[in-house]
């Protein structure tokens, strides 16, 4: 096969993975918003036709130019940054349209270099001229730096939106210098004794010391100007170039160890090195402050799983400069593993060809000139891709031909124009080549490299995915909940109190009874989520009660969980309506549950406040002193003081005086050492012996002698909505105990029966530190026919009389025979 | 609708991914292939050697591969039977555009008109190489038993 046939089929099947990318990412707003009735995108079109028309130019002239190009070069750097750039294009529009600016200059560059200097000694001649020029337009930054963002080191040059990076040509031109300078004063070889020198003599002062001179030179530079990341890459190229042109492995042995000694050192001394490697050690100790980024990035590589969100519907854009150092993890993020994996096969090509035709190359110079450019593109790429992965320290480079950058682009071409050139002329014998280990190893360490950063994609989306995108800081989850349906929380009798409702193209979520903010809780990008919207989170995501067919097959299409179920409480609403109007703007807690069964009927917490304003009350919520996101009534801690007396007599009898270990085994036996087990957040116990206890507590406690002296199971879930069975009961988390003989509970009952009422009330009044507190309970009595109730009502003063006049209304709302059948119609 | 739709599509995204990287792994091995055929068909400059034997006729022999060894060993491309060439006496090869002859250690040396040869050395028509008492001489370049050139007519 002929190879225009040859580059022209590379160019075709590029071409078509391009184009179904452009595709795909053209539909992505209709399968993210699950409708047609939306805008496409369409302007990526754009730079995927000027990528077309860049491609033919360059396969044109690279034919008509030189003898025999490698078609595998071309259509692997074209192939990289097609991709590159419509990946840029879903980031950041703005900067896709830039980057084909790019793209069309790169690719003039790099017909002019096919062509122009005619002969390649050329370069060889003036290697000083070369890298002193790059050295001086990097000094340059030093003077005239900035940097495009406004903040940040200063490494470009140039200004009104068009910058220049002048350290990525200095790579290239270090690359020239030096693979010209072995080239000149390595001891020429014979056709025949192929013996290995050694090393004193290779490693000999003139051949060594020049280059050591003008690669510190560089360094130094780029160290003034704070560029770790090209400075060490720096370091590795040439190094890597030496042990090209000497074959000693000891060369790479010394670098590794100058590289440890050097971050070592910078560890105690610089801050910018400690943090990096503090990010890279212990990424979880700080995730949303330094470690932030490759969080982020872990994150993005875990959504993509194995087949990727697809092009456009990822959320890739949470990773910080995900359009040039991370862009690879942008990339796994919407192709998956899969995608990944392909990326780094056409990686691991291009190098090999790079290598190829380092080894055919007609004389040294080109040959070192071909592996040096193979060394600085595949290092570089394995810097930044194992970084992105937490394999290496991060390192702020970019993806050679890959990530967004005019100047790196540029110079990836321009190296490639050079490998098309020195592979090309393969028909003329080979230069002699004395050893061929350094070459191999190269190689294979290459190799080795990507297929540790295969793994490492494999890793963090298969083995670690499912545990990293079910933390609270991955932000994906509250941007599923704008186009996914969350399941609503209703009533006892179906009233809806939250609800998710579709406004033009997203989902908000409406509290329409915002009195309830601190049961209820709310759920918020900025916020997080509380109270019950956090505890029943699985459900009303929809990730538990779904089929797991659903949940899977949600994932693959929409990368998010199916829509959310809904959830019923045991609240009534038209009694919370009551409890709240009679606390009104008192600082407290009502409780009333049902006796028997522990469902809770009305949970009041005031102050509150209002979760569908959380965007602008949220900063001031936190830090208000009366404290409105608490839920006095289950996470208040109140000191109970004689409070308990009721119980102690009930128990033990009014003139006994139980031992202090008799008391707190008692205590403990009605729950108050312990925290209630529902689906609510609740106050942990204290660990101290000054015991503290929650409204709840206190309500499922004198629960007992309502229901014939046993301890009552707290419920606030009745039951969840799942599609294949409808509703689902989901039962008490504690079992009820007897804690109390019946007829002891009878007696107290009556002992404290209100005259003339079904009921019995206590009441108490206590203090700590300056503070008073109200506490009352009352409750039917044991002979009640119809459903047993029990309240307990806490006010954050010393206000008896106003205790008692909640209590009683309360009560005889809930008793009023007309209500009470509308309000509990199960029983 | 659509999310089928992009499902197909992100499938057949996957498919031409592979199908690309699949094509460009198939072509390169077929590249080997080609080369590697190539390289065994390549011809070097046709190598005729009059081998003179002390106590045998002279004869003429054309040789079209890239190495020939001389030796006493039957399975030399040029086997001497004399006492005085080694069993792998030298080796004549064809690389850089050039036949060279190389000595492979022989006990009696080998001699390139009548100077004894330690390194490989560059042969041209009408050297006089001896390997102990046998004499060849060498002309490169004649096609000896081939068919008189013909002009090809332009349909071809």
């Amino acid at each position: 096969m002929n190879t225009p046939l040859r580059s022209r089929r590379l160019f075709g099947a590029s071409a078509s993975f391009l184009a179904l990318f452009s595709l795909i990412l053209t539909l992505s707003p209709a399968v993210r918003e699950r409708t047609w009735e939306v805008p496409l995108r369409w302007d990526h079109w754009f730079g995927f036709g000027v990528w077309i028309l860049c491609y033919l130019l360059a396969q044109r002239f690279s034919r008509r130019l030189l003898s025999d190009p490698d078609p595998y070069l071309l259509a692997g750097a074209f192939f990289l940054s097609g991709w590159g750039l419509l990946t840029v294009w879903r980031l950041e529009p703005t900067f896709g349209a830039r980057q084909t600016v790019w793209l069309a200059i790169a690719t003039l560059a790099l017909v002019f270099a096919l062509r122009y200097p005619r002969n390649l000694a050329l370069l060889q001649r003036y290697k000083y001229l070369i890298l002193l020029s790059g050295l001086l337009l990097t000094a340059l930054t030093l003077i005239l730096g900035s940097n495009p963002s406004g903040a940040g080191p200063r490494l470009w040059i140039g200004g009104a939106n068009l910058y220049f990076q002048p350290s990525e040509p200095l790579k290239l031109l270090l690359v020239i210098y030096l693979a010209a300078y072995f080239a000149g004063r390595l001891p020429v070889e014979t056709f025949e004794s192929q013996r290995a020198r050694n090393l004193r003599q290779i490693l000999s002062i003139p051949l060594i010391i020049p280059t050591a001179i003008m690669t510190g030179l560089s360094l130094l530079i780029l160290l003034i100007q704070r560029d770790l990341g090209t400075a060490s890459l720096f370091l590795l190229v040439y190094s890597f170039i030496l042990f090209l042109a000497t074959g000693k492995r000891r060369v790479l042995i010394v670098t590794g160890l100058v590289l440890a000694f050097s971050a070592l050192i910078g560890y105690f001394f610089t801050e910018v090195i400690q943090a990096r490697l503090q990010a890279w050690l212990n990424p979880w100790d700080d995730p949303s402050g330094r470690s932030y980024q490759i969080i982020q990035s872990l994150l993005a590589v875990a959504n993509g799983g194995v087949f990727g969100r697809g092009p456009g519907l990822g959320a890739p854009r949470l990773v910080p400069v995900a359009i040039s150092d991370f862009i690879f993890v942008a990339m796994v993020e919407e192709t998956g593993l899969i995608g990944a994996v392909g990326l780094l096969a056409w990686i691991g090509l291009l190098l090999a060809r790079g290598l190829r035709a380092a080894l055919l190359a007609p004389d040294r110079f080109q040959r070192l000139l071909a592996g040096g450019l193979t060394i600085y593109l595949g290092l570089q790429s394995l810097l930044i891709l194992g970084g992105n992965l937490r394999l290496l320290p991060l390192t702020g480079i970019t993806l050679p031909f890959v990530s967004y950058g005019g100047s790196s682009l540029m110079t990836a071409f321009l190296a490639l124009a050079l490998l098309l050139r020195i592979g090309s002329d393969i028909e003329e014998e080979p230069a002699p080549l004395s050893n061929h280990r350094s070459y191999t190893l190269l190689a294979g360490l290459f190799f080795l490299g990507l297929f540790t950063i295969a793994l490492g994609v494999g890793w963090w989306t298969i083995v670690r995915g499912p545990a990293l995108l079910a933390r609270t800081d991955n932000p994906r989850r509250s941007i599923a909940d704008r186009y996914v349906r969350r399941g609503s929380l209703l009533d006892r009798n179906h009233q809806p109190i939250t609800v998710s409702e579709r406004q033009g193209r997203e989902y908000t979520r409406l509290y329409l009874y915002p009195d309830l903010a601190p049961i209820i809780g709310y759920t918020h990008p900025i916020y997080g989520q509380a109270g019950l919207e956090a505890t029943l989170d699985n459900y009303l995501r929809g990730l538990q009660g779904n089929p797991t067919r659903l949940l899977w097959w949600n994932f693959l299409i929409y990368g998010t969980p199916p829509p959310g179920l809904d959830v019923r409480l045991s609240l009534d609403l038209s009694l919370q309506r009551t409890a709240d109007r009679l606390l009104g703007a008192r600082a407290g807690a009502i409780v009333l549950l049902n006796a028997q069964s522990g469902e809770i009927l009305v949970m009041a917490s005031h102050p509150t406040y209002d979760p569908n304003l959380l965007d602008e009350t949220g900063p001031r919520l936190q830090t208000d002193p009366n404290a409105p996101l608490l839920n006095r009534a289950a996470q208040g801690s109140y000191p109970p003081a004689s409070f308990l007396d009721p119980l102690l007599i009930a128990h033990f009898g009014p003139d006994a005086s139980p031992s202090a270990d008799q008391r707190r085994a008692f205590l403990d036996q009605l729950g108050l050492y312990r925290a209630p087990n529902l689906h609510l957040p609740v106050a942990q116990p204290a660990r101290h012996d000054t015991l503290r206890v929650s409204p709840l507590q206190m309500a499922l406690a004198y629960a007992c002698l309502s229901n014939r002296g046993t301890l009552p199971a707290g419920r606030i879930v009745l039951a969840v909505n799942t599609p294949a069975q409808g509703w689902v009961i989901l039962p008490a988390l504690d079992q009820p105990r007897p804690v109390l003989e019946a007829d002891k509970a009878q007696q107290a009952a009556e002992q404290w029966q209100v005259p003339d009422r079904p009921f019995w009330r206590v009441s108490a009044l206590s203090q700590e530190n300056r503070r008073s507190f109200t506490w009352l309970a009352m409750g039917t009595l044991p002979n009640w026919q119809s459903v047993p109730l029990t309240l307990v009502v806490l006010l954050e003063e010393s206000n008896l009389p106003l205790a008692t006049w909640i209590g009683e209304t309360l009560m005889h709302e809930t008793l009023r025979p007309r209500l009470f059948s509308q309000a509990l119609p199960n029983h | 609708m659509s999310d089928i739709l992009v499902l197909v599509l992100r499938l057949a995204m996957a498919i031409a991914l592979y199908a690309f990287l699949g094509w460009a792994l198939l072509l390169l091995w077929k590249d080997l292939q080609e080369r590697g055929i190539a390289l065994v068909t390549r011809r070097a400059l046709p190598l005729e050697l009059l081998v003179h034997q002390p106590n045998s006729s002279t004869t003429r022999r054309a040789f079209y591969q890239r190495e020939l060894l001389i030796g006493r060993d039957p399975t030399c491309d040029i086997s001497l039977q004399d006492e005085t060439v080694s069993a792998r006496h030298a080796r004549i090869s064809y690389h850089h555009g050039q036949w060279w002859l190389e000595d492979l250690g022989s006990t009696n040396g080998t001699q390139l008109n009548r100077l004894r040869l330690d390194t490989p050395t560059v042969l041209t028509s009408g050297d006089e190489i001896e390997c102990g008492r046998v004499a060849l001489v060498v002309s490169i370049g004649i096609p000896t038993d081939t068919s008189p050139t013909v002009r090809l007519s332009n349909s071809s």
